[in-house]
C-alpha cells in the first residue's frame, strides 16, 4: 500500500524505544493505567484484547533505570502474559498461546450459550496475517471468545440475527451481522488515530501527534522495487518539495531538490542531506537501504540544524536490524529503458536540403544545395551515400537495467544487525554509456552493559560509469556526444557497407566537421569510478535522572577517479573511399583526475525528559564539530601511438598537471525544549549557535532560533462529541535559519597564484590580486513562518494537512559587481538582497475498503510564489535570465511579441523593428513607446520556478494483489530553448518537421512559426521574446506497480515466508506541450541536449526467507 | 577550541605576505603579462576577428563581434567584445599598477627592478592604447586598484590617456634592454613600436616617424625572408618579431587554426583579393597580366600566402568551391597548415601560434606613412617600402610619386601586407575611410550577395561604453550616438 504523504512509524524505531530505560513505581494500580503511563514515557503503543486483562486487576511494580523490555517482563510475567512486536505496537498476549482454547474466556461472568449454530473464521490484520487475541463479543451481551495464535476463532451462537463485535486495541472495531453464514473472516484495520506515529526529527524522533513543525516523509514501502538509480529521485511526491530530474545520464542522473522554493541567488539552494544524522550524498545511498526519508520544511523543524538548514533538511534513515529471527530478503528486478521524447527532426535528406535552400532564399542568402546535388540525391540508390539518417534512432537503444538486493538481518535481546548487498547494472540508452553500482550496508547495535549501548553503520558504495570520451553531457556545449546528435544531419551515415566509420561527402556550412557520433560512442572512453563510504559510530549512555547521552563520530570518504581516453578516429569517404582522421576533436591522449573528499562529523547530545502530572517536558542539548576536506589531482598526457593505450605513463607530449586542496569547518551548539500539557497544548523551541571558518573571526557566529506551538483541538472536551472529526491540530511556527557562502576564504585578502605566462615556450608562474575581500561578510538568514492544520475525518479515513508559509531570505550572500576600472577585480561577496517564497501546501489522503478491496487515494499540492525583494540595487543578468527586484529569481527577460507582420504596410506603420523586416516576421511590441524596438523594450516574460508542484497516488490491494500508481507534475513555468533543433537550421544543424510545415507563408498567415529562415542568418525572428517561451509544465505517471503476493500456504513449503512478484513502469505516460525532449527538465536550461530521461519497464521478485 | 575554526588557504599568499622578494615582483610581472592572453585582447581570435568589421572579411555568426559592428547593429550591450574589452584592459592596468605601486619597497637587484618597472609601464601603455583606440577617453588610473578611491572616477579626456601612453612608453624605453631578456618579454623596440603606432593613429606623424626610426636605426630587427614562413610555428620568434603574445599548447592556446580554415567564420572577401596587385606591381585594372578568366593568376604572392582560394592546393588537397562555405575563401595567415602537407586539424582551443603585436614590416610601413606625411616621399620612405616589396617578391614602388599618390600607395600596401592581422579596422577608422568602404553590399567568391554593411560616421568611429560599465559607475558618460 502506497501512501506518499503520511508519516509512518518505523519498526526499528519501536524496537529502539523498547530498549529505552525507564523508571517506574506503581503500587497496587490498575494494570492498564500502568501500561498507559509507560506509553507516555516511551513512545510505544500497547495493543491487547480488552478481555485479556481484567481492568480491575491490581499490580505492583518497581523499576529503576531498567530497559523497557525488562520492565515489561516484570509486569507481565505474573499475569501470565507475554508480548510480541507487530509492526509498531507491542501486542500483549497469553504466555503460551498454544494453550489458548477457543471459547476460553478471561471474563468473570462468561457462560456457555445453547448449542445452536457454530461459526468459525479468521481475523487478520491489514497485511493478511492472523491476529491473535482479538475479542469477539455478541453485541449487547457478555458472550464471546478470543482468537487463537493464528487468528482463528470458533463461536457457538443461538440466534443468527445477532451481531458480532470484533475488537482489538490498536485496531478499529467492526460489527458484523451473522445471517446464515457459518464462516466469517474479518480483516481489521489499524486505528491510525490510536497509533502514535513516530517521525524522525532533528537528533531524534517524535510522536507525530505532538509535532508542531512541518515535515513530510516517505518510507521504504513507497520506494520499494522502483527502478530508482539515484536516491535523490526518491523524493518526488513529497509535499512541498520540487524534485526535478533534469537528465538521465547514467551516474549523473541526480535530481535537483528544492524545498519550498528557491531562497537565494547567492549561495546554493540545495537542502542539507543527512544520512543517519551525518551530511552525505544521496547518490551514494542505495534506495533499497533507506528505511525512511523525512523532509523538514519549516524553520521549527529544521532550526536545530541552523547553519545549513535554510533550504530545508532531508533526513535519511537507513534500515537497521530487528530483534527476532534471522531473516533473508532478496529483491530483484530486471527490465528495459527507453527514451521518452525526442525532437521530431527531419530525416529525409532531400526535404532537409530543399528546406534549407528555402530558408536561405527567404533571408536573402545564396542557396547551399544546387539542383544538381538534390537531383543526384533523389535518383541515388546507394543508402550509404544517399542516406536519410535519423540520428536519434541510430544513437539510442532499448537498454537493459537490473538490480539485485540481498539483505540479512536479525538479532537477539542485546544485539541487532543487518547486512545488505546491492548491485545495479544500468546500460545507458545512449550507445556506449552505462553505470554499475555495488553497495554494502552494515548496521549493528548492541547493549554492552545495562546502561551503555553502542552501534555503528557502515555504508559503502562503488560506482562505475562508462561513456564516450566525448561525454554524453551537455556540459560540453555542442561538443558533447549529445550535442553532436542534435547536430546530426540526414545526409550523414554512421557506418559504411564495409563496417568502417563513415565520413560525410556533403559539407554543410556552419557544420564543417562531421564528428561521427557513432564512431565517438565506441572509440576511446570516459570512465569514472567513485568510491564512497561513511562510517557512523555511536555510543549511548543512560545516565542518572532520565538523562541520556549520545555521541556520534562519523568520518566519511569519497574518491572519484575520472579517466578520459581520447582517440584518433579514421573516417572513410563514402564516395572516394579516402581515409581522413576525424577533425575538431580533442588530441589523442589520456586525462586522469582524482577528487577526494574527507569529512568528519562529531556530535554529542544530551536528552532529558520528565512527566509531572499532566505536563511532559523533553529537552535536548548538543554540540557538534564538522570538518570538510576536499582535494583534487589531475594529469594529462598526449603523444600516443595507439588508441588502445590508455595509461598516462605511455604518452610523450604536452603533459599537464594540476591539483588543489581546501578545508572548511563548522562548530555548533544546539538545543531543543518540548513541552506538552494535557496532550492538548504543545510548545517547542529550538536554537542553534553556529560558527563557520568561512567568515572573519569576529563575524563567524550566527544564532538561529525557532519557536512553535500546537493545539490538538480534538482532545478538547467540546470536540469529543463531534464524531466525524477524529483529529484536528492547529500549529504555528517561526524561526530563522542560516546559509554560509560558497566561497571558503572570501574574507581573506589574498594574491591568487597560477596566473602564469609563457616566455619562449617555458611557463613561468605568476600571481595577481583578483578579488576584493570582504571582512564584514556574515550569515545569510532565512526567516520562515508556517501555519498549519492537520485533520482527520471519519475515523481517520480522510486525513489531510494544510500549511501556509512565508519564507524570507535576507542578507543574501552575493558577489557584487564593482566598476571595472578598479582593476576589473571580482567584486566581494556581500550580504545583499532579499527573496521571498510564499505559498501553501495541501495534502489529502483517503483510505478505506470495499469488501476485501483495500484502497487509498492521496494527493498533494504546493503553490509557490517566488519574489526577489531586493538585490542591493543591482540588476543581475544571467544570460537571457535576470534577477530583478519584483520578479521571481531567474526570470526570462525579453521582448513582447504580437503576431506576425502580414504585409509591408503593417511594417511601415509599426515602430521601427530592424533594418530588414519582411512580412512573416515576428512583430515586437515597442514597450517604452520610443517608436523603435530595441533592448530597452525588454520585460520579464517567463518564469523558471514552478508555480504549482503536485502529485497524487492511488493504491489498492485485493487478496494478495496489489496495485499502485503515482502521478507527479509541475505547472506554471516556461522555458526558452536556444539550441539546435529548437530553432531551424541553427549553426548548420538540422530542423524539426514543424518548421517546414508550420512556418508562415502568404497562404498560411496564422502559422505556428514565423517565415522559414535559418536561425543564424536571420536572428531577428529568434530574439528572446515571449514568442519562444515554451510551456514547461507537465504531468506524468511517474510510477505504476502491480504485484501479487503468493499465498503463504504455497510458499511455506519452500521455506519462503513471503514471495511477491511484480511489474513496474516508470515514466510511462507524460502529458506536456514541450516536445523537444523530455519535459521534466530544468526550465532555466536553454539547451535541449541533456541526456534523455527514460521510460523504464521492469519485472521482479521480492522473497523473504 | 575557537582555534578549530581558523583555517587558511594553502594555494595562495595572503597580501600582507606579498611584496617581499624579487620572486614576488617577478610573479606580479608575469601576472601582468598573463592579462594579454584574455580572449578580448589578444587571446582567442580577438584581434583578427576585427578583420570582419572591414572590407577584408566576413563572419556569418558574429565571431569575435566583428559581424555586428560591420552591420552597424552593435550597441552598448549586445556584443561580447565591446562589453568585455573594457574590463579586460583594466585587468592588465590594475596588475601593472599594483606592481608599479609596490615594487619600490622590495629589496632586490636595482637593474632587475628597473627592468620590471619598465616592462610594467610598457604593458600598462599597451592596455591603455586599446582602451583609447576603441573607446576614446577612459578613466586614467595609475595606482593600485582601490574601490573607494577609483570606483567613481569619470572618464578622462582621450588626449590625457594618449599623453600617459606616450609617457609610459618613453619611461619604459629608458630602462628596457635592447633585446628582450627572454623572447616574449618587452624590449626597447616594443616600447618604440607602441609609441610609433599610438602617435601615428593620433596623427602625430613627426613623433611616429621618429619613434619608428629609432627601431630602424637600432638594427635589431630585420624582415624575415619568407612572408608565409613568418607565420609558421617553427619560425616563431624570428628576427622580424618585435613583440608577440606567446601561446603554448596545452596551457595557453587559442582557436585561430580551426576558426579560419574549417569553420570559415572569419572569411576573406573578394574585395580584399581584388586589391592585390599583379606581379608587375600594377593594379589588375591597369595590368596587362590580368586575365578576367583567371583573375587571381599572376598576383602579388602574398595573395595566396594570406588567403586560400578555390582551385588552389591547401593541406595537400584541392580547394573546392564549397570548401569554405561562407565566402568561398579561407584565411591562411595565422594558421599552421601548409599547402602541400596534410595534417590533422588543430581542434578548437588547441592553437599555439604566437600573435605578433608588432613586427618589423609594420614598423617600416608606419615609418613610411608618417615620414611621407611629414616630408613627402623621400628616399627613406622608398627604402622602407621597397624592403617590404622585395621580401614579398614584388617590384619596387614606382618612383616619382607625389605625396598624395604615395599616401594612397602606402595605404594600399598596408592593407595587403597586414591583411588578416586585425589592423585594417584601425586604419580605415583613422583614415576616415570607413564610412565609405563600409556602407556597401558584400559578395562571395562566386559573386553572390551575402550581406549589407552599415557604418554610421557620426557614431561608429568609437565603440560604445558597455552598458554594464555605465551601470556600475554612473559618473561615466556614453560616447555620442549610443544609447545607454
Amino acid at each position: 500500500v502506497i501512501f506518499a504523504n503520511v508519516s509512518f512509524a518505523f519498526d526499528s524505531v519501536a524496537q529502539e524505544l523498547l530498549e529505552r530505560r525507564i523508571s517506574i513505581q506503581a503500587t497496587n494500580q490498575n494494570i492498564n493505567s500502568v501500561l498507559s503511563e509507560i506509553e507516555k514515557m516511551v513512545e510505544v503503543k500497547f495493543s491487547y484484547s480488552p478481555n485479556l486483562i481484567r481492568a480491575s486487576r491490581k499490580i505492583t511494580v518497581t523499576a529503576s533505570n531498567e530497559k523497557l523490555s525488562a520492565v515489561l517482563e516484570k509486569l507481565l510475567t505474573p499475569q501470565k502474559l507475554t508480548y510480541e512486536i507487530v509492526g509498531r505496537q507491542i501486542i500483549l498476549k497469553r504466555e503460551t498461546t498454544e494453550k489458548i482454547q477457543t471459547g476460553q474466556l478471561d471474563l468473570p461472568n462468561a457462560f456457555s450459550p445453547p448449542l445452536d449454530q457454530t461459526i468459525t473464521g479468521t481475523v487478520t490484520d491489514e497485511n493478511g496475517s492472523g491476529l491473535p487475541g482479538v475479542s469477539i463479543l455478541v453485541k449487547g451481551t457478555q458472550r464471546g471468545t478470543t482468537t487463537d495464535a493464528s487468528g482463528k476463532y470458533r463461536l457457538i451462537l443461538s440466534d443468527n440475527n445477532e451481531v458480532l463485535v470484533f475488537s482489538f486495541v490498536g485496531y478499529l472495531s467492526q460489527e458484523i451481522t451473522i445471517g446464515t453464514q457459518t464462516t466469517l473472516n474479518v480483516s481489521l484495520k489499524p486505528d491510525t488515530k490510536a497509533l502514535d506515529e513516530i517521525v524522525v526529527v532533528g537528533y531524534g524522533t517524535q510522536k507525530k501527534a505532538n509535532l508542531t513543525g512541518s515535515v513530510a516523509s516517505i518510507d521504504q514501502k513507497f520506494l520499494a522495487n522502483r527502478p530508482i538509480t539515484n536516491s535523490s529521485q526518491a523524493l518526488q511526491g513529497l509535499s512541498g518539495v520540487y524534485v526535478n530530474m533534469s537528465k538521465g545520464r547514467p551516474g549523473a542522473d541526480g535530481a535537483t531538490i528544492r524545498i519550498r522554493g528557491v531562497g537565494s541567488f547567492g549561495t546554493n539552494n540545495n537542502p542539507l542531506i543527512l544520512v543517519d544524522g551525518v551530511e552525505y550524498n544521496l547518490r551514494d545511498i542505495n534506495p533499497a537501504d533507506i528505511e525512511s526519508i523525512t523532509v523538514l520544511k519549516d524553520a521549527a523543524s529544521s532550526a536545530i540544524y541552523g547553519n545549513r538548514a535554510a533550504n530545508g533538511v532531508v533526513l535519511v534513515k537507513t534500515r537497521g536490524g530487528e530483534k527476532g529471527k534471522f531473516k533473508v530478503d532478496y529483491n530483484m528486478y530486471a527490465g528495459y529503458q527507453e527514451a521518452t521524447t525526442f525532437p521530431d527532426a527531419v530525416s529525409d535528406a532531400v526535404q532537409y536540403m530543399e528546406g534549407k535552400n528555402l530558408a536561405l532564399q527567404n533571408q536573402g542568402s545564396p542557396i547551399e544545395y544546387s539542383q544538381a546535388i538534390i537531383d543526384e540525391y533523389k535518383s541515388g540508390t546507394d543508402p550509404y551515400i544517399y542516406a536519410n539518417t535519423n540520428w536519434f534512432d541510430v544513437m539510442f537503444r532499448k537498454a537493459a537495467q537490473q538490480e539485485h538486493n540481498l539483505r540479512f538481518s536479525g538479532g537477539n535481546d542485546r544485539t541487532t544487525f543487518a547486512l545488505s548487498l546491492g548491485y545495479l547494472n544500468q546500460d545507458g540508452i545512449m550507445l556506449g554509456s552505462g553505470a554499475k553500482r555495488y553497495s554494502i550496508n552494515t548496521n549493528i547495535a548492541s547493549d554492552v552493559t545495562k546502561w551503555l549501548k553502542i552501534g555503528g553503520n557502515i555504508i559503502a558504495n562503488f560506482w562505475d560509469y562508462r561513456e564516450s570520451a566525448y561525454t554524453a553531457d551537455e556540459g560540453n556545449g555542442e561538443g558533447g556526444l549529445m550535442g553532436l546528435i542534435y547536430r546530426g544531419l540526414p545526409m550523414q551515415v554512421p557506418l559504411l557497407a564495409d563496417g568502417s566509420y563513415a565520413d560525410q561527402w556533403i559539407r554543410v556550412p556552419g557544420h564543417n566537421f562531421y564528428r561521427n557520433p557513432y564512431a565517438l560512442a565506441f572509440e576511446g572512453f570516459r570512465k569514472n569510478t567513485n568510491f564512497s563510504a561513511i562510517f557512523n559510530f555511536f555510543a549511548e549512555a543512560q545516565l542518572a535522572k532520565n538523562l541520556r547521552y549520545r555521541v556520534t563520530i562519523a568520518p566519511n570518504f569519497g574518491y572519484d577517479v575520472e579517466k578520459y581516453n581520447n582517440p584518433v578516429i579514421d573516417l572513410k569517404h563514402p564516395k572516394t573511399g579516402a581515409i581522413a582522421p576525424m577533425g575538431n576533436i580533442p588530441i589523442r591522449g589520456v586525462r586522469q583526475s582524482l577528487a577526494e573528499a574527507l569529512s568528519l562529523t562529531n556530535f554529542h547530545t544530551l536528552n532529558w525528559n520528565r512527566t509531572i502530572g499532566k505536563s511532559e517536558l523533553t529537552a535536548l542539548g548538543g554540540f557538534s564539530l564538522e570538518m570538510f576536506k576536499n582535494g583534487s589531482f589531475n594529469a594529462g598526457n598526449q603523444g600516443y601511438f595507439a588508441n588502445e593505450i590508455s595509461e598516462l605513463i605511455a604518452g610523450s607530449a604536452n603533459p599537464v598537471v594540476g591539483g588543489n586542496s581546501t578545508q572548511s569547518r563548522l562548530m555548533s551548539y544546539f538545543g531543543r525544549i518540548n513541552y506538552v500539557f494535557n496532550d492538548k497544548y504543545l510548545l517547542e523551541t529550538n536554537f542553534r549557535y553556529d560558527g563557520s571558518s568561512r567568515f572573519a573571526p569576529d563575524k563567524r557566529w550566527g544564532f538561529f532560533p525557532s519557536i512553535s506551538a500546537g493545539w490538538r483541538i480534538n482532545e478538547e472536551e467540546f470536540m469529543k462529541n463531534v464524531k466525524p472529526i477524529s483529529n484536528l491540530k492547529l500549529r504555528a511556527s517561526w524561526g530563522q535559519l542560516g546559509s554560509q557562502p560558497q566561497q571558503l576564504f572570501g574574507f581573506i585578502e589574498a594574491v591568487t597564484s597560477g596566473i602564469n605566462y609563457n616566455y619562449n615556450n617555458t611557463v613561468v608562474s605568476g600571481g595577481a590580486v583578483t578579488q576584493i575581500a570582504e571582512q564584514n561578510l556574515t550569515w545569510e538568514t532565512t526567516t520562515m513562518t508556517d501555519i498549519g492544520l492537520d485533520f482527520g475525518l471519519f475515523n481517520q479515513r480522510l486525513t489531510g494537512e494544510f500549511d501556509w508559509f512565508n519564507k524570507i531570505t535576507s542578507g543574501i550572500l552575493r558577489q557584487v559587481n564593482i566598476p571595472q576600472q578598479v582593476g576589473n577585480l571580482i567584486g566581494p561577496v556581500r550580504n545583499i538582497g532579499e527573496v521571498q517564497n510564499k505559498g501553501i501546501e495541501f495534502t489529502l489522503n483517503w483510505r478505506d475498503k470495499i469488501g476485501k478491496l483495500n484502497y487509498n487515494l492521496g494527493g498533494n499540492l504546493l503553490q509557490l510564489s517566488n519574489n526577489v525583494l531586493n538585490t542591493g540595487g543591482q540588476r543581475i543578468f544571467n544570460g537571457n535570465r535576470v534577477i530583478f527586484e519584483g520578479s521571481p529569481i531567474d526570470s526570462y527577460f525579453g521582448l513582447r511579441s504580437m503576431g506576425y507582420f502580414q504585409n509591408t504596410d503593417e511594417i511601415k506603420a509599426a515602430p521601427f523593428q530592424n533594418t530588414v523586416t519582411l512580412p512573416g516576421d515576428i512583430r515586437y511590441v515597442d514597450v517604452n513607446g520610443d517608436n523603435r524596438v530595441d533592448n530597452n523594450d525588454r520585460e520579464i516574460i517567463g518564469n523558471t520556478i514552478p508555480k504549482y508542484t503536485y502529485s497524487f497516488t492511488f493504491g489498492a490491494d485485493y487478496k494478495g494483489i496489489d496495485f499502485s500508481a503515482f502521478f507527479q507534475g509541475v505547472q506554471g513555468l516556461q522555458n526558452y530553448v536556444n539550441a539546435n533543433l529548437g530553432f531551424p537550421y541553427r549553426n548548420g544543424a538540422g530542423v524539426t518537421k514543424e518548421f517546414l510545415t508550420e512556418s508562415w507563408t502568404v497562404n498560411n498567415p496564422n502559422a505556428k512559426y514565423p517565415r522559414l529562415t535559418t536561425a543564424n542568418g536571420y536572428p531577428q525572428n529568434f530574439q528572446v521574446s515571449d514568442f519562444w517561451m515554451r510551456d514547461a509544465s507537465y504531468l506524468r505517471l511517474k510510477n505504476i506497480q502491480l504485484g501479487y503476493t503468493i499465498p503463504d500456504k504455497f510458499t511455506k513449503k519452500l521455506g519462503i515466508s513471503r514471495l511477491r512478484a511484480f511489474v513496474n513502469g516508470q515514466n510511462l505516460l507524460t502529458f506536456a506541450d514541450f516536445t523537444l525532449g523530455d519535459p521534466e527538465r530544468n526550465a532555466a536550461n536553454e539547451g535541449i541536449i541533456a541526456y534523455p530521461i527514460a521510460k523504464v519497464v521492469t519485472g521482479g521478485l521480492s522473497v523473504t526467507f | 577550541c575557537s582555534d578549530f575554526l581558523d583555517v587558511s588557504p594553502s594555494d595562495r599568499l595572503i597580501q600582507v605576505d606579498f611584496w617581499k622578494t624579487r620572486q614576488h615582483a617577478e610573479a606580479a610581472l608575469v601576472g601582468t603579462y598573463n592579462a594579454l592572453l584574455n580572449g578580448n585582447i589578444y587571446g582567442g581570435v580577438a584581434m583578427i576577428a576585427m578583420e570582419a568589421a572591414t572590407p577584408n572579411a566576413f563572419t556569418y555568426n558574429n565571431t569575435g563581434g566583428g559581424g555586428f559592428i560591420a552591420q552597424g547593429i552593435h550597441d552598448a550591450a549586445n556584443n561580447g567584445i565591446i562589453n568585455n574589452k573594457w574590463g579586460a584592459c583594466y585587468v592588465g592596468i590594475g596588475r601593472a599598477n599594483t606592481l608599479l605601486s609596490n615594487i619600490g619597497g622590495i629589496t632586490m637587484d636595482e637593474t632587475t627592478k628597473k627592468r620590471y618597472t619598465a616592462e610594467a609601464k610598457f604593458l600598462r601603455a599597451l592596455f591603455y592604447h586599446d582602451l583609447w583606440l576603441y573607446y576614446g577617453g577612459v578613466p586614467l588610473i595609475l595606482e593600485t586598484p582601490n574601490l573607494e578611491k577609483q570606483g567613481t572616477l569619470p572618464r578622462n579626456k582621450a588626449d590625457e590617456v594618449y599623453a600617459q601612453i606616450i609617457k609610459d612608453c618613453d619611461e619604459a624605453v629608458a630602462d628596457l634592454p635592447q633585446l628582450g631578456t627572454t623572447k616574449g618579454h618587452a624590449a626597447k623596440g616594443a616600447a618604440f613600436a607602441l609609441k610609433a603606432r599610438t602617435m601615428l593613429y593620433k596623427g602625430d606623424f613627426q613623433g611616429a616617424a621618429a619613434a619608428a626610426k629609432q627601431i630602424i636605426d637600432g638594427k635589431s630587427y630585420t624582415l624575415f625572408a619568407d612572408y608565409r614562413e613568418l607565420f609558421q610555428l617553427d619560425k616563431e620568434g624570428n628576427s622580424e618579431v618585435i613583440f608577440d603574445v606567446q601561446f603554448k599548447n596545452p596551457e595557453f592556446t587559442h582557436s585561430m587554426d580551426i576558426t579560419f580554415t574549417d569553420f570559415n567564420s572569419i572569411a576573406p572577401l573578394p574585395d580584399l583579393l581584388n586589391d592585390y596587385y599583379m606581379t608587375d606591381g600594377l593594379p589588375a585594372s591597369q595590368s596587362k597580366l590580368f586575365d578576367p578568366k583567371k583573375p587571381y593568376d599572376n598576383r602579388d604572392p602574398r595573395l595566396n600566402q594570406t588567403n586560400i582560394l578555390p582551385s588552389t592546393t591547401f593541406r595537400a588537397k584541392t580547394v573546392l568551391a564549397n570548401t569554405f562555405g561562407f565566402t568561398g575563401i579561407g584565411q591562411k595567415k595565422y594558421t599552421v597548415y601548409k599547402d602541400n602537407e596534410d595534417r590533422a586539424t588543430i581542434a578548437e582551443g588547441q592553437s599555439e601560434l604566437n600573435y605578433m603585436v608588432f613586427r618589423y614590416a609594420d614598423v617600416l610601413l608606419m615609418f613610411a606613412e608618417a615620414q611621407n606625411e611629414v616630408a613627402g616621399p623621400s628616399q627613406a620612405v622608398y627604402d622602407a617600402l621597397n624592403l617590404i616589396r622585395k621580401r614579398a617578391g614584388m617590384p619596387n614602388f614606382p618612383t616619382g610619386l607625389t605625396k598624395e599618390q604615395m599616401r594612397a600607395e602606402i595605404r594600399h600596401e598596408r592593407r595587403i601586407e597586414l591583411a588578416g592581422e586585425g589592423l585594417y579596422y584601425h586604419d580605415i577608422r583613422r583614415w576616415g575611410t570607413a564610412e565609405k568602404v563600409m556602407n556597401t553590399d558584400i559578395f562571395n567568391f562566386a559573386g553572390g550577395k551575402i550581406g549589407t554593411r552599415k557604418f554610421n560616421k557620426d557614431r561608429d568611429y568609437l565603440w560604445p561604453v558597455p552598458t554594464v560599465v555605465l551601470q556600475n559607475n554612473t559618473s561615466l558618460e556614453q560616447n555620442p550616438g549610443y544609447g545607454k
